[in-house]
């Protein structure tokens, strides 16, 4: 029983790295209706960012950490303007496979850049695991949990309390009242995907941090373990992001402790199917999937 | 106060506008009429800066705006109440009110909320409910509202009797008269000529892409209006 509750406790804390991916995920799929398959492999070249910085200046966690953000900025408004701004709307199938173009090329400029395979990354510091009643955790997984609660509440306030969260909902919903309503939509997009990499930059970041070896495979498990947690919650969804995020957190861990780690992926691509056949709106069920099912009913 | 000159608007080689020339004088409601696919939408489009006219000018105040940013064009003071009211289901009615006012950046905005909520209480009401969750004439009234928001001289409306009851197209038209009243000025693309004509000052009705008429509403028998607003002149 204290085993099923210690797994459950680490699964939610990876699950929270997970939320944030799917986050970004969502935020970028709920403007442009457009999938980002580059999202893994931008926030990939933040995290190489980052280790060079470690590596060349011995620089602690927070340069680092900077350094990870506005390198998955940079690599976002890349693949914002090479296959989102430049190939019109309506164009989706281009634009997604643009953005596997593109991924292999950044995993391609990584691999040339850093040989080796794989890079040190560093760790939030030596910390000592917290215990209570039983069960214990790694201080550095509860910083992780602290900060990723602290991204979602920041996130809210700026959705829900600013001009700048009002565009981006109104854009997410629909795209061409927003622009009757003087909304620059393209504008709102940019900015949406700057906001999506800093939030993709802080997750790859954590996730690195917690687990301090960087290799250039990091692009492929960020965008899948995003894409997936996103749609279990239900694309477009952002309590959804962080509902599929931390199940999907909560599955990979009791199975890695029940099966081996072999298991933990194939279990992620089990619950992705499993969600696709019987629930196949995600968690949330509404979203953007379910809102456009019911605009064509109204129609 | 709106003049449209001889705009040429297309879709790709298709033009849907073939040189359409009106004007709206301020303080008067003008109808545009015509059947499906003659070209009401695209005009407005083409006014709001949503399509971009491959020729002609619109001037707005003796401004030119042909082409400026919809943005831009809000901002002047023309507002859209678009076909289908367009209202964001799942935002509350109060950030519905507030995506109107997008363009402004005065701090009178959520007091122009308050004297909507006086104008229209049944949206008080339910200021909090998601706007999905209105019902259709709850919606238009919404949108109109929306539209308010921006503090428009000019009001650009998109068949808003579209799919609603009788009884409920008869109060819509009821607010867009008192908003005339108080100083709007409108302009009304309708399939509803019927009702339009009871508030037009002027109307034009459009066919296939050009004006075919333009006058009072005295200025031509009922009927034909009627028919040529709903089939056009070949039928």
């Amino acid at each position: 029983m204290i085993d099923f509750i210690q797994n459950t406790l680490d699964g939610i804390t990876i699950g929270a790295g997970y939320a944030l991916l799917a986050i970004g995920f969502t935020l970028i799929f709920g403007v442009l209706r457009r999938l980002n398959l580059a999202y893994g492999p931008s926030i990939m070249i933040g995290v190489f960012l980052g280790t060079f910085i470690y590596l060349h200046f011995d620089a602690g966690w927070l340069p680092v950490a900077i350094a990870t953000v506005i390198g998955a900025i940079l690599a976002g408004i890349y693949v914002e303007r090479m296959c989102f701004w430049a190939i019109k709307e309506g164009a989706a199938l281009a634009s997604m496979v643009s953005t596997f173009a593109i991924w292999m090329q950044l995993e391609e400029l990584v691999t040339v850049i850093f040989p080796e395979r794989t890079y040190k990354f560093p760790t939030l510091g030596e910390m000592d695991y917290l215990e209570f009643a039983g069960l214990e955790m790694r201080a550095e997984h509860l910083i992780m949990l602290g900060i990723a609660v602290l991204m979602v509440g920041l996130l809210h306030v700026l959705l829900y309390r600013t001009r700048f969260g009002l565009s981006v909902r109104a854009v997410s919903e629909n795209p061409a009242a927003a622009r009757f309503m003087g909304i620059n939509t393209g504008r709102v997009i940019f900015r949406a995907f700057i906001l999506a990499s800093a939030i993709g930059g802080v997750a790859g970041f954590l996730l690195v941090a917690t687990d301090p070896t960087v290799t250039p495979k990091f692009g492929l498990q960020a965008t899948f373990k995003g894409l997936i947690a996103m749609m279990l919650g239900g694309m477009g969804s952002i309590p959804g992001a962080i509902a599929g995020g931390v199940l999907l957190g909560i599955v990979e861990r009791h199975m890695q402790a029940e099966f081996g780690a072999i298991m933990r992926d194939m279990a992620a691509y089990a619950l992705l199917f499993l969600f696709l056949i019987f629930r196949p709106g995600g968690i949330m069920a509404q979203g953007v999937a379910a809102r456009e099912a019911a605009a064509l009913r109204r129609v | 106060m709106l003049e449209v000159n001889d705009i040429v608007t297309a879709y790709g080689k298709i033009e849907a506008l073939k040189g359409v020339s009106l004007s709206v004088p301020e303080g008067q409601i003008t109808v545009l009429l015509g059947p499906n696919g003659a070209g009401k939408t695209t005009t407005l489009m083409s006014v709001a800066g949503l399509l971009k006219p491959k020729r002609g000018s619109v001037t707005f105040e003796g401004q030119d705006i042909t082409g400026r940013q919809p943005g831009t064009i809000v901002q002047r003071g023309i507002a859209l109440v678009p076909e289908n009211r367009l209202v964001f289901p799942d935002m509350n009615v109060h950030d519905n009110l507030k995506t109107g006012a997008y363009v402004r950046n005065d701090n009178e905005i959520e007091s122009d909320i308050e004297s909507i909520y006086e104008r229209f209480p049944r949206l008080k009401e339910r200021y909090h409910q998601h706007a999905g969750t209105l019902s259709g004439g709850e919606q238009q009234m919404l949108a109109v509202a929306r539209a308010l928001m921006a503090r428009p001289k000019l009001m650009l409306m998109d068949e808003p009797s579209l799919g609603l009851a009788p009884m409920i197209v008869e109060e819509i038209f009821r607010i867009i008269h008192d908003l005339n009243q108080e100083g709007t000025s409108i302009f009304l693309v309708e399939q509803n000529a019927n009702m339009a004509l009871k508030i037009a000052h002027q109307f034009y009705l459009l066919e296939q892409g050009l004006v075919t008429f333009s006058g009072t509403p005295g200025d031509m028998d009922e009927n034909e209006v009627i028919q040529r607003a709903y089939l056009g002149t070949t039928a």
